[in-house]
């Protein structure tokens, strides 16, 4: 493991610094602040880079640190992330630079896509973007690829920079204490926001005994509390069953915890329902708890990573980390911190991450020699049926999509505000633009649609791009872009964090379980599909999976450089509803058969895809059309397209879909919805075949994504 | 402009800023609780609320303790900015 906080660069420094009570809080200097009381930061003192933007080097810092695994080669690599380049965003919009290679590393997803060159390392690569949960999401995540087997050995973590959306949205929330974080403290009023970056090597345990572990991840456990958008559950309910799930996934009992790292940002509302829900989880044996945010601050996507690596340093060193910050007791908490460093053995050790959006992390961290029935082993793999599917395009929902394909083909574009909220009460989305009112209108559909009786207990939703309208008013407000924003919205705020789509579906349908979302160009909902793979290792539960993007007049142009010299703005999204198949079900399945990282050469690309899809006889027999999601500015992709073809030797029609669904990047989400009613319907509409008009009776659909990332989802006919 | 005046536009500004639509100035009672009552305004609402305050009146409202009394009712919040906006002084 390797982390970077705002005590220090080096690992054991911050663990002292911490022991000793010591914070690295600093008034804030990164950029300027409009009063004379300047408020305090946990900044990072990081050498000036024109090359990478802050939350990427401190990435490259902390990966630095992990000097036990020079040489690695990961299989897979998974960082939850929030602000991406948003640090070198906001400058370049202050100055007006509309040439969008500048804004190259605005996504979060750069972070990973970065380090996945820098490893050579061409599996899976995913991005998390669950707000403050995300470094401990993508734990989780890492968990569930070792234990399906996908890969041996998984870099993970998470990090966050410090940037004006992140600091000024905070501020406007009143959720900043100017006297710095107090977490647990009768007078706290907020967090100190900071830099940080964590990052750990994961194996699975046979790997991992050849190896010199500091400390084991028995489990992890994700539950949403789909209650508010900022606001925990008072009573602390999605904190109590994330850590009551993270306990029963690391097959351990309440009992058997020696120490809890809390997520005790210091706000108000935050530590009081996070105490609660200790209190009922633990009853009267509550075991020595402390938060490190009153030291390091609080790092967002990188503070879930950061406290599960000092999790198993406590571990290792046998040591309980006091709550720096604390001092008065709060009769409302009714349990008290430690208040000094202390030595005691520790066996397993919880450690909590919550976010926007009621988004609940907890991991489970025990010692090397602990013998008990942890997660990482191998876990079955089910066949998932789609049970329900929607789309949205400029044509309107699918009925109406389906409609255009038949008549006339092109139905990308913009739908109408009007039509996109055409079955969505008022009151529930006063509060939210674009991107979450279709978010809301895609989830509406995808219930409608479903055969059965199944209530969705996950969601999984992918976005290139995330809500640009919140966040172009946020920041146009912040930075005087242009008069019509007078002032930086706290609803904008919230609206711009990726995650809060999801957020908003789960608190209007109750989804209770996993809400992750992914974040990858193009692959976004492809990496949605896969982890809601993933983490479907239990039957009876249905997860939704969405992808969207919207097409916002500024930013659109600037961040996807997929769309560039196009001039037709589109966006939209497709939502499935999954659940693992039944036995002797006729229904549609999915699968994504491939989804690796594209790093180095071209070389056996398309080799290893044709062999993940079972090789060339399997290929033809298997599909009736393929569907492909070409980037026209990207060559390398039509070469790949043309290699795939040699090599598969398929004969049936391969048919490129963005002409006919718009560009953006989620469009492979309202292809995937399309296929599912093709292959249920058994035909596909005239608009979008050129070549013979052959049923679809026995034979699936192929959809390929041949950027960055190497995808293939398959939709399949029940027999019968 | 009068204090009553003032609450009349102030109810107007409080539907544009929170997109309330589907409020009419006539439906919102100034002696009624402002927070949880029946035109849904939460706690969300109360800090946009504070930032176009701040923006359009430049009257600060950052202590939480102060905030509670400040928009207890329509009229509480009328009165306070009226008190101490520069916008209103002579």
């Amino acid at each position: 493991m390797g982390f970077i906080t705002s005590l220090s660069k080096n690992a054991e420094q911050t663990i002292r610094s911490i022991e000793s009570g010591k914070s690295g809080f600093k008034p804030l200097g990164l950029f300027p602040w409009p009063e004379s009381q300047v408020p305090l930061a946990g900044e990072v003192s990081i050498p000036n880079d024109t090359a990478y933007p802050r939350t990427h080097l401190l990435a490259s810092l902390a990966i630095d640190e992990m000097t036990h695994f020079a040489g690695l080669q990961p299989d897979a690599i998974v960082v939850g992330v929030t602000t991406g380049g948003m640090s070198r965003t906001e400058s370049l919009l202050a100055d007006q630079n509309s040439d969008n290679r500048s804004y190259q590393f605005h996504s979060p997803a750069t972070i990973a896509e970065m380090l996945a060159r820098r490893f050579s390392c061409t599996g899976p690569v995913i991005t998390v973007s669950t707000a403050c949960s995300s470094g401990a999401v993508a734990i989780k995540v890492a968990l569930e690829l070792l234990a399906s087997q996908m890969a041996d050995t998984v870099l993970t973590g998470g990090v966050d920079g410090l940037c004006r959306l992140t600091y000024y949205g905070f501020d406007a929330l009143q959720l900043i204490d100017p006297m710095g974080a107090r977490p647990f403290d009768k007078h706290r009023r907020g967090m100190t926001l900071s830099d940080g970056a964590a990052f750990l090597l994961l194996t699975r345990e046979k790997e991992f005994e050849k190896r010199q572990a500091a400390a084991k991840i028995l489990g992890a456990g994700l539950a949403c509390d789909a209650y508010h958008a900022t606001s925990p559950h008072p009573e602390g309910d999605g904190a109590f069953r994330s850590m009551t799930e993270a306990l029963n996934d690391a097959g351990a009992d309440p009992l058997q915890v020696d120490y809890i790292n809390t997520h005790g940002t210091g706000t108000v509302d935050n530590d009081l329902s996070e105490a609660r829900a200790i209190r009922r989880l633990f009853g009267k044996h509550v075991p020595p708890f402390s938060s490190i945010k009153g030291a390091t601050g609080h790092s967002l996507a990188a503070a879930g990573a950061i406290e599960a690596a000092i999790s198993g340093l406590c571990v290792s060193k046998g040591l309980i980390l006091p709550n720096v910050g604390f001092s008065t007791p709060d009769d409302d908490i009714g349990i008290i911190p430690e208040s000094v460093a202390r030595k005691k053995k520790l066996n397993i050790v919880l450690s909590n991450s919550f976010g926007f959006g009621g988004n609940n992390a907890s991991v489970v961290i025990g010692s090397p020699d602990l013998k008990i029935s942890s997660s990482i082993k191998k876990k079955k793999a089910w066949d998932l049926e789609i049970v329900g599917a929607a789309c949205l395009t400029g044509a309107g929902g699918l009925t109406e999509t389906i409609d255009t394909l038949t008549h006339s083909g092109y139905c990308g574009g913009m739908l109408s505000d009007r039509d996109v909220c055409r079955r969505l009460p008022f009151r529930d989305i006063r509060r939210l633009k674009r991107l979450s009112r279709m978010a809301l209108s895609l989830a509406d559909s995808a219930l409608s649609s479903m055969t059965g009786d199944h209530a969705p207990r996950s969601l999984i939703l992918g976005t290139g791009w995330g809500g640009l309208s919140e966040t172009y008013d946020f920041l146009s407000a912040l930075l005087q872009l242009d008069s019509s924003n007078r002032y930086h919205s706290p609803i904008d705020f919230i609206g711009s964090v990726h995650n809060a789509p999801a957020g908003q579906v789960a608190i209007r349908y109750g989804i209770q379980g996993a809400n992750i979302t992914t974040v990858g160009g193009d692959a976004s909902f492809e990496q949605a599909l896969l982890t809601a793979r993933l983490l479907t290792a239990t039957p009876d539960r249905m997860v939704m999976v969405m992808g969207l993007d919207e097409y916002h007049h500024v930013l659109s142009p600037r961040l996807d450089r997929s769309i560039a010299g196009n001039e037709n703005p589109a966006d939209g999204g497709g939502a499935l509803c999954i659940v693992p198949r039944a036995a002797g079900s006729k229904g549609v399945f999915i699968d994504i058969p491939a989804f690796y990282f594209s790093a180095g050469g071209d070389e056996h690309k398309m080799d290893r895809l044709v062999n993940d899809l079972g090789g060339r006889d399997r290929i033809c027999s298997r599909y009736e059309i393929v569907f492909v999601g070409l980037n026209e500015t990207d060559n390398r992709q039509c070469y790949r397209l043309d290699q795939f073809r040699r090599i598969s030797e398929f004969q049936g029609e391969i048919c490129e879909y963005r002409p006919f669904t718009g560009r953006f990047a989620s469009a492979s989400a309202v292809m995937t919805a399309l296929a599912a009613h093709f292959v249920r319907q058994g035909k596909i509409p005239h608009g979008m075949r050129c070549a013979r008009n052959a049923p679809l009776v026995h034979r699936g659909v192929l959809i390929l994504g041949l950027g960055d990332y190497i995808s293939a989802i398959e939709i399949m006919p029940g027999q019968g | 402009m009068t204090i009553e005046q003032f609450l009349e536009a102030l109810k107007v500004k409080l539907i544009e800023t929170l997109n309330l639509e589907d409020v009419s100035p006539e439906e919102i009672k100034v002696d009624d609780q402002l927070v949880g009552g029946e035109i849904g305004i939460d706690s969300i609402d109360v800090l946009e609320l504070v930032m176009m305050i701040e923006k359009d009146y430049a009257v600060k409202i950052s202590n939480q303790d102060l905030g509670k009394k400040v928009f207890s009712t329509l009229r509480t919040l009328a009165e306070y900015i009226y008190k101490e906006s520069p916008e209103f002084q002579n």
